[in-house]
């Protein structure tokens, strides 16, 4: 076992300490932010009954307490699952985040579906053709992808999708979805359609996924791209590489199953802290495609000053960074045996 | 690495940026690229077609002169207000480099200072550092700009404090780990036992060659602070949705990208041209810095 215990409980531990910070710090957003949430929470009301109102508001909310008791109190409930109620949705946020969370994901899961192995394979190409045309020509074009602004490349594949008569706008055909009886369990189309088997929804999902998926991609390909360039270059002077060229071993098997396997660690730690970064660009292309997702709550909560649901916004991203960050540690250190934790 | 950077200080940058230019095409495309857009920034307002129009003002004419796609009398077309669209991008250049050159340079600052101090005092103030920095680590630019945007309401504070707050642990990680580095070094026992006062110390032997593998990093990170703050503005966390910043003129044009797809398509182009300039800038410096050393991208661990 490459992972220890003790690193284990280390890593969680901070984890959670991280988390904490980060839900205290949002608190403070709260608390913080213009305009009374008490008067918010009452619905504005206005009259003779209103300060009686304000007052039962106040108590309901909890900020009749000390600061340091509010803040302990969020903590337990964002610890516990609970994030509030939205004020605009007038619902539990983090039920509305859940959803939007499992779309952020399907887009994000089928932008690396696409990213990582297009990436790893032009990379292992331009490894191989060192200092050709082929290999320079590489090294710009993932260049370029890491420097386009993602939401431009989004639009723009909006806009040639638009003008050839292709729709890709928001998650599924609704219609389509009714007519077929689809429903929704997990909050991942995808899966939810394909285990329903639920054919027609599967692909219109897939077809509306797949452009945004696209726009995201650009990042990681290029990132994937030259990390497997940068880690081949250095895995083909290896010993045992060398050895198996000597041995007579195939080229192919000498290039897939000894040096680019020896860059696979490299490759999943890289591939997680770039998953991470991508959530951004993710939320930022799903409100490009008028997608149901993060970005979408994002932008709402902006709109109509929904303060829980900004709160609750911040702790689930830094939650999916954090934990986007240990995992990819984790799974770097079963895949390589050469990285001890 | 390590040896060359004892030598090196920022006199050996100039050094090395001469080295880079002779050897490196990457290096000198990054070169004219930044010249020309810090020219542009600089120039803008003075070489813009309708300089008016830059600055958001509609102008009187303004139904006929909507919506007309790029020709000779307006080079990249106009918005859905009339608007030239060249104008604003060239009177908005200097809002681009103001916003990722006061983010780099100012967490650059902050992020030395307290991964230096994490380095050499230890203990407490490591601690307390390297939790803040964590605690900031986990949080991306836009989420924050939401927080702020939603506490202090829209402007340019949004905007750099949002990405102030998320890029200086990451120059404070870089420094604490060479800084602990060379905090380990003889050198520096040797000057602690020949009585160097510790802020001399600090400044002089560790600082002074902390800086330059950090600069060339920073280099290439204006390129992608230049993106994020345009993903801020897009979003409309940022700057209000008059202000010439290119994110916001992509955002101006995106409910028109079927009917008019110029809108949204040159200033991209410029973010887009903007932000390799400076990748290739920094990426190039860092491999003649250290040719064995792998591009780590916008993620150092």
């Amino acid at each position: 076992m490459p992972v220890s215990l003790n690193y284990l409980v280390r890593r969680v531990g901070w984890s959670i300490a991280t988390i904490a910070g980060v839900v205290i710090l949002s608190y403070l957003v709260l608390v913080l932010s213009p305009g009374d949430p008490a008067v918010k929470w009452a619905g504005n009301p206005r009259g003779p009954g209103a300060a009686k109102a304000i007052e039962n508001a106040r108590k309901e909310l909890g900020l009749d307490q000390p600061l340091y008791l509010q803040v302990l109190n969020f903590l337990r409930m964002a610890f516990t699952g609970d994030l509030g109620i939205s004020i605009a949705y007038k619902k539990p946020v983090s039920e509305i985040l859940w959803r939007g969370l499992a779309a952020t994901l399907e887009l994000l899961a089928l932008a690396y579906a696409i990213a990582i192995p297009l990436g790893a394979f032009i990379g292992v190409m331009a490894s191989l053709r060192r200092g050709t045309w082929l290999d320079g020509f590489i090294q710009s074009a993932s260049l370029v992808l890491a420097n386009t602004p993602t939401f431009w490349l989004g639009i723009a594949i909006f806009m040639v999708l638009s003008t050839s008569g292709v729709t890709a706008y928001g998650r599924v055909d609704t219609r389509l979805a009714l007519a077929t009886g689809f429903r929704s369990i997990t909050g991942l189309y995808l899966l939810d359609a394909l285990v329903q088997l639920n054919f027609p929804v599967f692909l219109d999902v897939l077809a509306r996924t797949f452009p945004p998926a696209l726009a995201v991609a650009a990042y990681p390909v290029g990132v994937c791209a030259r990390v497997t360039r940068a880690l081949m270059a250095d895995a083909l002077l290896e010993g045992f590489v060398q050895s198996a060229v000597a041995w007579g071993v195939s080229r192919r098997a000498v290039v897939w199953r000894y040096a680019f396997r020896a860059t696979l660690a490299g490759l999943v730690q890289v591939s997680g802290l770039a998953f991470a970064y991508s959530l951004v660009d993710a939320m930022v292309v799903e409100y490009v495609f008028g997608r149901d997702g993060l970005g979408r709550f994002l932008f709402d909560s902006v709109n109509t000053s929904d303060f829980r649901l900004a709160t609750g916004l911040i702790i689930v991203v830094a939650l999916f960074y954090v934990l986007a960050n240990t995992l990819a540690d984790i799974v770097q250190a079963l895949v390589d045996p050469r990285v001890k934790l | 690495m390590m040896n060359k950077g004892h030598r090196s200080n920022l006199g050996g940058l100039g050094e090395l940026a001469r080295r880079a230019w002779s050897r490196s095409l990457r290096f000198r495309a990054g070169v004219v690229i930044v010249v020309v857009m810090v020219a542009v920034a600089i120039l803008g307002p003075f070489i813009a077609p309708y300089p008016s129009d830059g600055w958001g003002a509609v102008p009187p004419k303004a139904a006929e002169r909507a919506g007309k796609p790029p020709g000779p009398e307006f080079l990249l077309g106009t918005d859905h207000l009339g608007r030239d669209v060249l104008s604003r991008i060239l009177v908005g250049a200097w809002l681009a480099l103001a916003q990722s050159l006061a983010v780099i340079s100012i967490g650059l600052a902050l992020g030395l200072l307290l991964g230096i101090c994490a380095a050499y005092y230890r203990q407490a103030i490591e601690a307390t550092i390297n939790y803040i920095a964590e605690v900031f680590l986990a949080l991306p630019a836009v989420i924050l700009a939401l927080a702020l945007r939603m506490v202090l309401g829209q402007g340019i504070h949004v905007v750099i404090g949002s990405l102030l707050l998320t890029w200086w642990p990451w120059y404070a990680r870089v420094a604490y780990v060479y800084a602990r580095s060379i905090a380990e070094m003889e050198y520096i026992t040797l000057a602690k036992l020949a009585g160097v006062p510790g802020r001399r110390i600090l400044v002089r032997h560790i600082a002074a060659n902390v800086l330059p593998p950090v600069l060339v990093q920073a280099i290439t990170d204006v390129g992608s602070v230049l993106l994020e703050a345009a993903a801020i503005n897009f979003l409309g966390l940022g700057l209000p949705p008059d202000a010439p910043d290119w994110g916001i003129i992509v955002q101006n044009g995106f409910k028109y990208v079927i009917s008019m797809p110029w809108i949204s398509l040159f200033p991209g182009l410029f973010i887009l041209l903007t932000a390799l300039g400076f990748s290739m800038l920094g990426d190039s410096l860092r491999e003649e810095l250290d040719p064995k050393m792998r591009r780590r991208w916008r993620l150092w661990f």
